[in-house]
């Protein structure tokens, strides 16, 4: 036997004195005027403090955006080592709530939803954000509730079991947490990374396995009708693909590559191994759409390593394959049916390349778009699926692993709400590129470097996600681009590192302890063919105030959890519904914290909230100001489906900044700005502006950014100096407006811009994985008017469109949440 | 004449005009030409090659509509009024301008006494240059489908650089690869299990119009459409792909769908050959054009599959046929049958090549050839030289470098009132034209004056058959005798690429009053049994075996009766005239040939046969039906023709037999011991070494012209190859005959049940004279 390890310290107190406690804290004074930053919480203190602020009084200012989310406050000793990484990080996962109601009635009386915002990857590649590997294959799991051991484990019987935070059934501790038996040596438990940190990666054994893990294969379909060779789309993602075939994830040399192109027919291209007689690739081509088939058993999907050469052959040849084509028809449904027989047997990634609606075969789409619906309550048909073969394909895809993703290019309807479907429910994307032409160099480079970091991105394959919680939890409701196999169980043929998951808790009985645990499992096989489970285990304190509860909640998250349930909501019952629910929630939070928080009328005219919910309101107005939801009548139907895909799979700090905007002024922005900051290193960023007109100044330069488009914004009265610095010229007629580069100058102040500009679109300091490179667009003031507009229209606190200003928006909400006698207003959505 | 004048008469008839007719008197009456037995016919080679006559290079002149017969030598034409009158409608005909010079010094080569048959050449073009479209079974062996491959190849050089070629390939799947296309090689690929029609197949290869694509979009503004039609991705020039299928051909593999050890290979025969004949349908229809199929093996798959996949399960044999004990036979007969049909009316040729030493499903596909005017060439294996060679053959050429092949050919029969055509026995279609010429009864292909032959070359042979319809005697009021006139007009796309038309007018003289011995004495029996046999098989295509058997035993004991010399009930005193003596002795064959007797044969092999048969002329039919026999010996300087009798086998004896598809060198007992101790190498024995080496010379000579290569063997007494020429010979020895008969102990002896040919005579004799005929 191993010698006992030390244990951890037990709990202090019985759970219930424990639960006492914290209701008495809330009731403790509350400062009368919040500082902009709640103060750090000493170690010892329970719970987060509830700072009242009126928001007419002091309005929101968008620094606040940025403050961390409220913390999570465990008790001492909670969990088994002292390491600081033991709880769960929020760029990981964030709950709606850090302090958790004990009682669903007390959840339900606070209005605000419980939910975790997951986000089990914040890179593209493991190296950039390394996750501690648990590597012997020493998995300890709860006999009943099969959570992962974690640093909420309780060890018990000198250190031989372990007692599951989750469901409370004690198990036995593996012999190997103390004892090599290879090495023959005992070894120190305590050091294991699984009871360390919140996020580890096991290394999965043979039983993890129904098979042994498949290889990445990425099959290409790529559209060749008309519009997508005359638009370039197809030499362009060839020659990019051709020139990425080194970042494409092959450490272990069995990834696979298919490609099919797509017009009336199908075309499979049989593409020989190195060193055959012929290198050159064969085109099959099939015509009979009714039950596409493969025309070849072999050579269609290719080993990369083997046929490396002429796979390089074949890309150079693709470009030019189909110059000369009249053809307008696109087949792509029946191209997805023989996509899906080539690779069901290892399952894979299917990328579809397209320019043009499907017209013809199986899943045939129709232009369906009408410019006078756009607008009225009927537009909510066009954002719903147009042919049910979409979904149910879908999921037939899921079942064998095959993950679909969506690269769209068409200058004309596209059906994106239907195409949508298919990454959807298997894991997928939807990439949008309206009016895309590889002629302009812009969209030429957008596109080809996005698509190469898609090539790169380290996805994982044949992936499950499963949520488990202490009992008394449970996993209701999951929202993201998966197909949810059973009440619990998400489906992911391939897992994505770019998107994020909400998934809604359930309080089913009252919870007794002191905090709760909610631990999200992601199975997966790397795509270097090793068997892995990421784990995520979040503990959370427990309280019966609901002072507790409002003072602890997160608004980004409540925020995430709402733009999906807001999707859900338009595409089930159109947008004004998805609208009117996001307006009648947030009054509904405003009053239920007015009156039982904030001692009922404050008179005077403010608006309260917590401080650490201050910027709940505008984001909600962001929200539906977004270009996925906004009342407008110029917004073709393919945009919004694209935007409300962003809105349901974006990771938190992307989505934060689509429906907030980041607004800096750049004329005159501090020294240390656009330079590396001397501690970090990283790029200094000015402070973010208010997205308000207010702010803009007639000679100012100004940068607004929404994570996918960035706009640099003139003043009509900028000077000619400026002018020169940024874009070496001195006339503004001389500037292109519209999509561009930014010049690179010998000039320092060039240099700056272009520094923040880049270091806007940095994900990896937002700490996500996004392959996502926003154009860039210059807008003159003074210029062209349409750019102007639509520049605008991210200008959230701004009275645009049919949009109301966040003034309107403010004085709306006093009215319904302040008057005396305060109307009731039920939030839309069931609870 | 005496008969070997006649004889000489009637080749030189066939030599100038292609003819042979079974009677060259014609009788006078419907009631006199009832009691021939043996119809009146005539076996006609159109494109019979012609070294003689010149190619007229003007308009035929022609009778008015809807007459249309051309001016031939035996119209009266008034040469002052500038006036002719045909003999077919006699109608009154002005004679065209540019014939007014002539005088009865200067007469237009057509109406020349020897122009009987005479061709011109039209001013219309053919509608585009000849078409190859090579359909490659790629269920092979990697050595026969090189060996297949490299044939192939070959072939586009002996192709003239204008004709289009085009390439389908099948296996599990069909492929017609698009040899325009240069970015790299491509195909479009047909399911092996689906019935694709035309319309499906024109619009997966992308045929139609633009403009009438469903689903397509309107054309793109500010493009101009291609210049050539959309087919002309697949069909090309020779010049100009040659590389391009070159390329293809050479990279050809064997079919990559795996193939469990109990399972035959899929092949979807059908579906690639539904597909070629869609290809050419759209674009090409009536312009001439081969299809040439090239099968490895039975099809398996799909529609027209005549076998299944699971190996343990038998191809059909003509015993399941006789028993209907046919899974897939009706079907794919059907299918293969209207396919056939299809490409005969877009006037495109089928040719099966098959390369198996099983069975392909010939039985069930021969529609295509038969209908199509192509070949069918049935051997072991493409590495064979039989395949090699006969495939090579197709491309022979004339002096002037053309291919010796016409295309889309239309083959016209009008006839003066007294003679009706009844039908047409050969690889042709109808063209259901009815006119004056047409009789009321029906002879293989009949109620029609016309047919269609996709394909015809100079050796292709038709049986057309005549009734009589005169219902009284001879016109009385005449002077000398009546002659009643056929004219053949054989319109055809010659390879040049000009439209050719051959006229061949032939007129034999009416019998006098009723009993006239002319008729008997015009009586050609060599062509009267060829055209016998083709109207044999021609039933024994629909009918039972032993019904047709007893026809043919039925007719020859009639014929038999009507002309043969005797006292009635006494066969002793049969007589046969020399022009009738053979006869008897050909049924006596045809009754035992591969082409009635098929339960030695597979039902492949019968419908080679069958087919060679309906495309030669007489003298190879008669081979066919009756084999000839040579013997070597030391006894006599060359060969020497013997009975096709068991009795010619004998010790010291090569034979040479040549049956037209074999063609077998027997060393008798002795001459093969020798052989084997190598006396032929020894000095002083040259004469052996000779006598070895002459038969073998003579079968060179005989395998030089002909098509398909016949099989080549050499075997010995009591081999088993000599089982081949076991079954050809008369059994006048067989283990029933007993030992005590007064034949050489030395003749071999053949196990077998077949009556000889003395029984059979001995049996006709006595139904002839009986009159129970
Ligand atoms: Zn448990
Ligand atoms: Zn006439």
């Amino acid at each position: 036997g191993s010698p006992a390890p030390q244990m951890g310290a037990p709990m202090g107190g019985t759970p219930d004195q424990l639960a006492n406690q914290f209701g008495q804290m809330n009731m403790g004074g509350q400062p009368q005027v919040p500082p902009p930053q709640a103060p750090p919480m000493p170690a010892q203190s329970q719970f987060n403090q509830l700072f009242p602020s009126d928001l007419i009084g002091q309005p929101f200012n968008v620094a606040e955006l940025d403050l961390p989310p409220p913390q999570i406050n465990l008790p001492p000793n909670t969990s088994v080592t002292p390491s600081p990484y033991a709880n769960c990080p929020p760029k990981f996962v964030r709950s709606t709530l850090n302090a958790v109601p004990t009682t669903h009635s007390l959840l339900k009386k606070s209005k605000l939803p419980f939910a975790l915002v997951i986000q089990p990857y914040t890179s593209l590649h493991d190296a950039e954000d390394p996750v501690p590997v648990v590597p012997d294959q020493i998995i300890s799991r709860c006999r009943r509730c099969r959570s992962y051991i974690n640093p909420f484990a309780t060890f018990l019987d000198h250190g031989h079991r372990w007692r599951c935070n989750m469901c409370n059934l004690t198990n036995d501790v593996p012999q190997a947490f103390d004892w090599d038996s290879v090495a023959q040596k005992s070894v120190d438990r305590w050091a294991r990374p699984e009871l360390n940190h919140a996020v580890v990666e096991f290394v999965a054994p043979q039983e993890y396995m129904v098979r042994p893990p498949q290889p990445l294969v990425f099959l290409f379909l790529f559209d060749v009708s008309y519009s997508a060779v005359t638009s370039g789309l197809l030499a362009t993602a060839a020659r990019c693909i051709l020139e990425s075939l080194d970042r494409i994830p092959n450490a272990d040399r069995r990834t696979r590559l298919g490609f099919m192109a797509v017009d009336s027919g199908l075309h499979y291209f049989s593409i020989p191994r190195d060193g055959s007689e012929s290198g050159d690739p064969k085109m099959l081509v099939v015509s009979d759409l009714d039950e596409p088939f493969l025309p070849t058993p072999e050579d269609l999907v290719v080993n990369l390593s083997e046929c490396r050469q002429n796979i390089e052959n074949f890309l150079e040849k693709l470009q030019s394959m189909f110059q000369d084509t009249q053809n307008g028809a696109s087949a792509m449904g029946s191209a997805m049916r023989a996509g899906h027989k080539l690779i069901s047997g290892t399952g894979g990634k299917m990328t579809i390349l397209s320019a043009s609606l499907p017209n013809i075969g199986y899943g045939k789409l129709e232009m369906r778009e009408d410019k006078k619906i756009l607008g009225t309550s009927k537009e909510g048909t066009l954002l719903q699926t147009a042919n049910s073969f979409y979904k149910s394909f879908a999921v037939e895809c899921s079942k064998v692993q095959v993950s679909i993703d969506m690269f769209l290019f068409s200058s004309q309807y596209q059906d994106v709400a239907t195409l949508s479907n298919l990454p959807r429910y298997t894991g997928g994307q939807t990439y949008f590129y309206p009016g895309w032409n590889a002629a302009r160099s812009e969209d030429a480079m957008k596109f080809a470097r996005e698509f190469s970091d898609y090539l790169s991105a380290e996805i994982g394959l044949e992936a499950v996600l499963r949520v488990r919680a202490t009992t008394g939890l449970r996993m209701s409701t999951f929202y993201g681009n998966f197909f949810n196999r059973s009440s619990d169980l998400c489906a992911f043929p391939a897992f994505p590192r770019d998107q994020s998951y909400v998934v809604e808790v359930a309080i089913d009985e009252t919870i007794t302890r002191p905090y709760v645990c909610m631990q999200t499992a992601v199975l997966h096989t790397t795509c270097n063919g090793e068997r892995r489970i990421r784990v995520l285990t979040l503990a959370l304190p427990t309280t019966e105030s609901l002072a507790a509860v409002y003072a602890s909640a997160d608004q980004a998250a409540i925020t995430a959890y709402f733009s999906h349930k807001a999707v859900e909501r338009a595409l089930g019952s159109g947008l004004e519904a998805a609208r009117d629910a996001i307006q009648a929630k947030i009054i509904e939070i405003m009053q239920t914290y007015r009156k039982e928080l904030a001692g009922g009328n404050m008179g005077g005219g403010g608006l309260q909230m917590p401080s650490n919910l201050r910027a709940l309101p505008v984001l909600f107005l962001g929200l539906t100001k977004n270009v996925g939801l906004r009342k407008s009548a110029q917004i073709p139907s393919d945009l919004r489906s694209a935007a409300l895909c962003l809105l349901s799979t974006l990771p938190l700090p992307l989505m934060l900044q689509y429906i907030y905007p980041k607004f800096y002024s750049l004329h005159d922005m501090p020294d240390n700005v656009g330079l590396p900051d001397p501690d970090s290193g990283e790029i200094v960023l000015p402070p973010p502006c208010n997205l308000s007109s207010e702010r803009i100044v007639p000679y100012g330069l100004y940068l607004i950014d929404d994570g996918q488009t960035q706009f640099l914004w003139i003043g009509r009265d900028a000077v000619p100096a400026l002018l020169l610095d940024v874009f070496g010229v001195e006339d503004k007629a001389q500037l292109k407006q519209g999509k561009t580069m930014m010049p690179v100058l010998e000039s320092e102040f060039n240099d700056r811009v272009r520094a923040v500009i880049d270091k806007s679109k940095d994900h990896r300091a937002k700490g996500v994985g996004s392959i996502v490179a926003p154009p860039l667009y210059v807008v003159r003031e003074d210029g062209e008017p349409s750019l102007k507009l639509w520049a605008q229209t991210l200008l959230v606190e701004d009275r645009a469109d049919q949009g109301v200003s966040l003034q309107q928006w403010m004085g709306m909400l006093r009215e319904k949440v302040s008057p005396d006698p305060p109307p009731l207003i039920l939030s839309t959505w069931p609870d | 004449m005496d008969y070997d004048a006649l004889k000489e008469h009637w080749s030189d008839t066939e030599e100038r005009d292609g003819v042979r007719l079974s009677w060259n008197t014609f009788p006078s009456s419907r009631m006199e030409a009832s009691r021939l037995v043996v119809p009146i016919g005539v076996l006609y080679t159109p494109l019979k090659e012609k070294t003689d006559a010149g190619l007229l290079q003007y308009e035929p002149v022609s009778c008015k509509a809807p007459c249309r017969a051309v001016l031939n030598p035996f119209c009266q034409v008034d040469m002052r009024a500038r006036l002719w009158i045909c003999p077919f409608c006699l109608q009154r005909n002005g004679l065209p301008p540019h014939y007014k010079d002539i005088s009865p010094e200067a007469v237009p080569p057509e109406l020349h006494p020897n122009s009987t048959t005479i061709e011109y050449r039209l001013a219309r073009p053919a509608p585009s240059p000849p078409i190859f479209v090579f359909v490659v079974d790629t269920c092979q062996e990697e050595d026969s489908l090189k060996a297949l491959k490299d044939s192939i190849i070959m072939s586009l050089s002996l192709l003239p650089p204008y004709a289009l070629v085009g390439l389908i390939t099948y296996g599990t799947m069909a492929q017609v690869h698009e040899i325009g296309y240069t970015g790299c090689a491509k195909s479009y690929v047909f399911r092996g299990n689906k019935d694709y029609t035309a319309k499906q197949v024109q619009e997966m290869l992308g045929l139609m119009a633009a403009g009438l694509r469903p689903g397509m979009p309107p054309q793109q503004p500010g493009r101009v459409p291609p210049p050539t039609g959309p087919a002309a991705r697949f069909l090309l020039p020779v010049a100009e792909a040659e590389f391009q299928l070159t390329n293809a051909l050479e990279s050809l593999q064997k079919d990559p769908w795996p193939v469990a050890n109990d399972k035959r290979a899929l092949r979807c025969t059908g579906v690639a050959l539904s597909v070629a004949v869609g290809l050419l349908e759209t674009s090409f229809q009536n312009a001439g054009g081969r299809i040439m199929l090239f099968t490895g093996g039975p099809a398996t798959e799909g529609p027209g599959m005549v076998v299944g996949p699971e190996l343990r399960e038998p191809i059909r044999s003509h015993h399941d046929i006789d028993r209907d004990n046919i899974k897939y036979y009706k079907k794919a007969l059907k299918f293969y049958d209207n396919l056939a049909k299809r490409t005969a009316h877009n006037g495109h040729i089928i040719d099966i090549f098959a390369g198996c030493l099983d069975q392909v499903g010939l039985l069930e596909m021969k529609g295509l050839a038969n209908s199509t005017g192509g070949h069918m060439i049935l051997t072991d294996s493409f590495t064979s030289s039989m395949y090699k060679q006969s495939f090579a053959r197709v491309f022979d050429k004339d002096a002037d470098d053309n291919l010796l092949m016409g295309f889309n050919a239309t083959l016209e029969v009008l006839t003066t009132k007294e003679l009706k055509v009844t039908g047409l026995i050969g690889h042709a279609v109808s063209m259901n034209k009815k006119s004056a010429s047409v009789g009321e009864t029906e002879c293989g292909i009949g109620n029609t004056c016309s047919w269609k032959m996709c394909g015809i070359d100079p050796a292709s042979s038709y049986g057309i058959y005549f009734e009589i319809a005169n219902q009284g005697g001879p016109n009385q009021m005449q002077q000398g005798p009546q002659k009643a006139l056929a004219q053949f007009l054989t319109y055809y796309q010659h390879s040049s690429g000009q439209y050719h038309l051959r006229v061949t007018t032939v007129a034999r003289n009416l019998s006098g009053p009723s009993g006239d011995p002319a008729i008997a004495q015009s009586f050609d029996q060599e062509a009267a049994a060829v055209l016998m046999s083709r109207i044999a098989v021609f039933k024994a295509e629909v009918d039972d075996g032993p019904d047709v058997l007893r026809w043919v035993d039925r007719m020859l004991i009639r014929l038999c009766s009507r002309f043969a010399e005797y006292r009635k009930d006494d066969p002793s005193s049969f007589r046969l005239e020399k022009n009738f003596t053979l006869y008897p002795q050909f049924m006596f064959h045809l009754r035992r040939s591969q082409f009635l007797q098929v339960f030695n044969n597979s039902p492949d092999e019968t419908a080679f046969y069958r087919h060679v048969l309906n495309h030669e002329d007489v003298s190879n039919s008669l081979i066919m039906i009756q084999p000839t026999l040579d013997s070597y010996g030391f006894d006599h300087e060359g060969s020497q023709p013997v009975l096709l009798d068991s009795t010619s086998i004998q010790p010291e004896t090569v034979l040479l037999l040549d049956t037209f598809f074999h063609i077998l060198i027997f060393h008798g007992e002795t001459m093969a011991q020798w052989r084997k101790a190598g006396y032929q190498t020894q000095e002083g024995y040259e004469n052996f070494a000779q006598l070895l080496e002459s038969p073998k010379e003579d079968a060179k000579e005989l395998i030089q012209d002909r098509f398909p290569l016949p099989r080549f063997i050499v075997c010995d007494a009591g081999g088993s190859q000599a089982r081949f020429l076991l079954s050809k010979l008369n059994p006048s020895t067989t283990h029933t005959t007993g030992s005590y008969g007064g034949v050489s102990q030395s003749a071999q002896t053949i196990f077998t049940d077949d009556v000889s040919l003395q029984t059979f005579m001995d049996h006709l004799m006595k139904l002839a004279v009986s009159g129970t005929g």
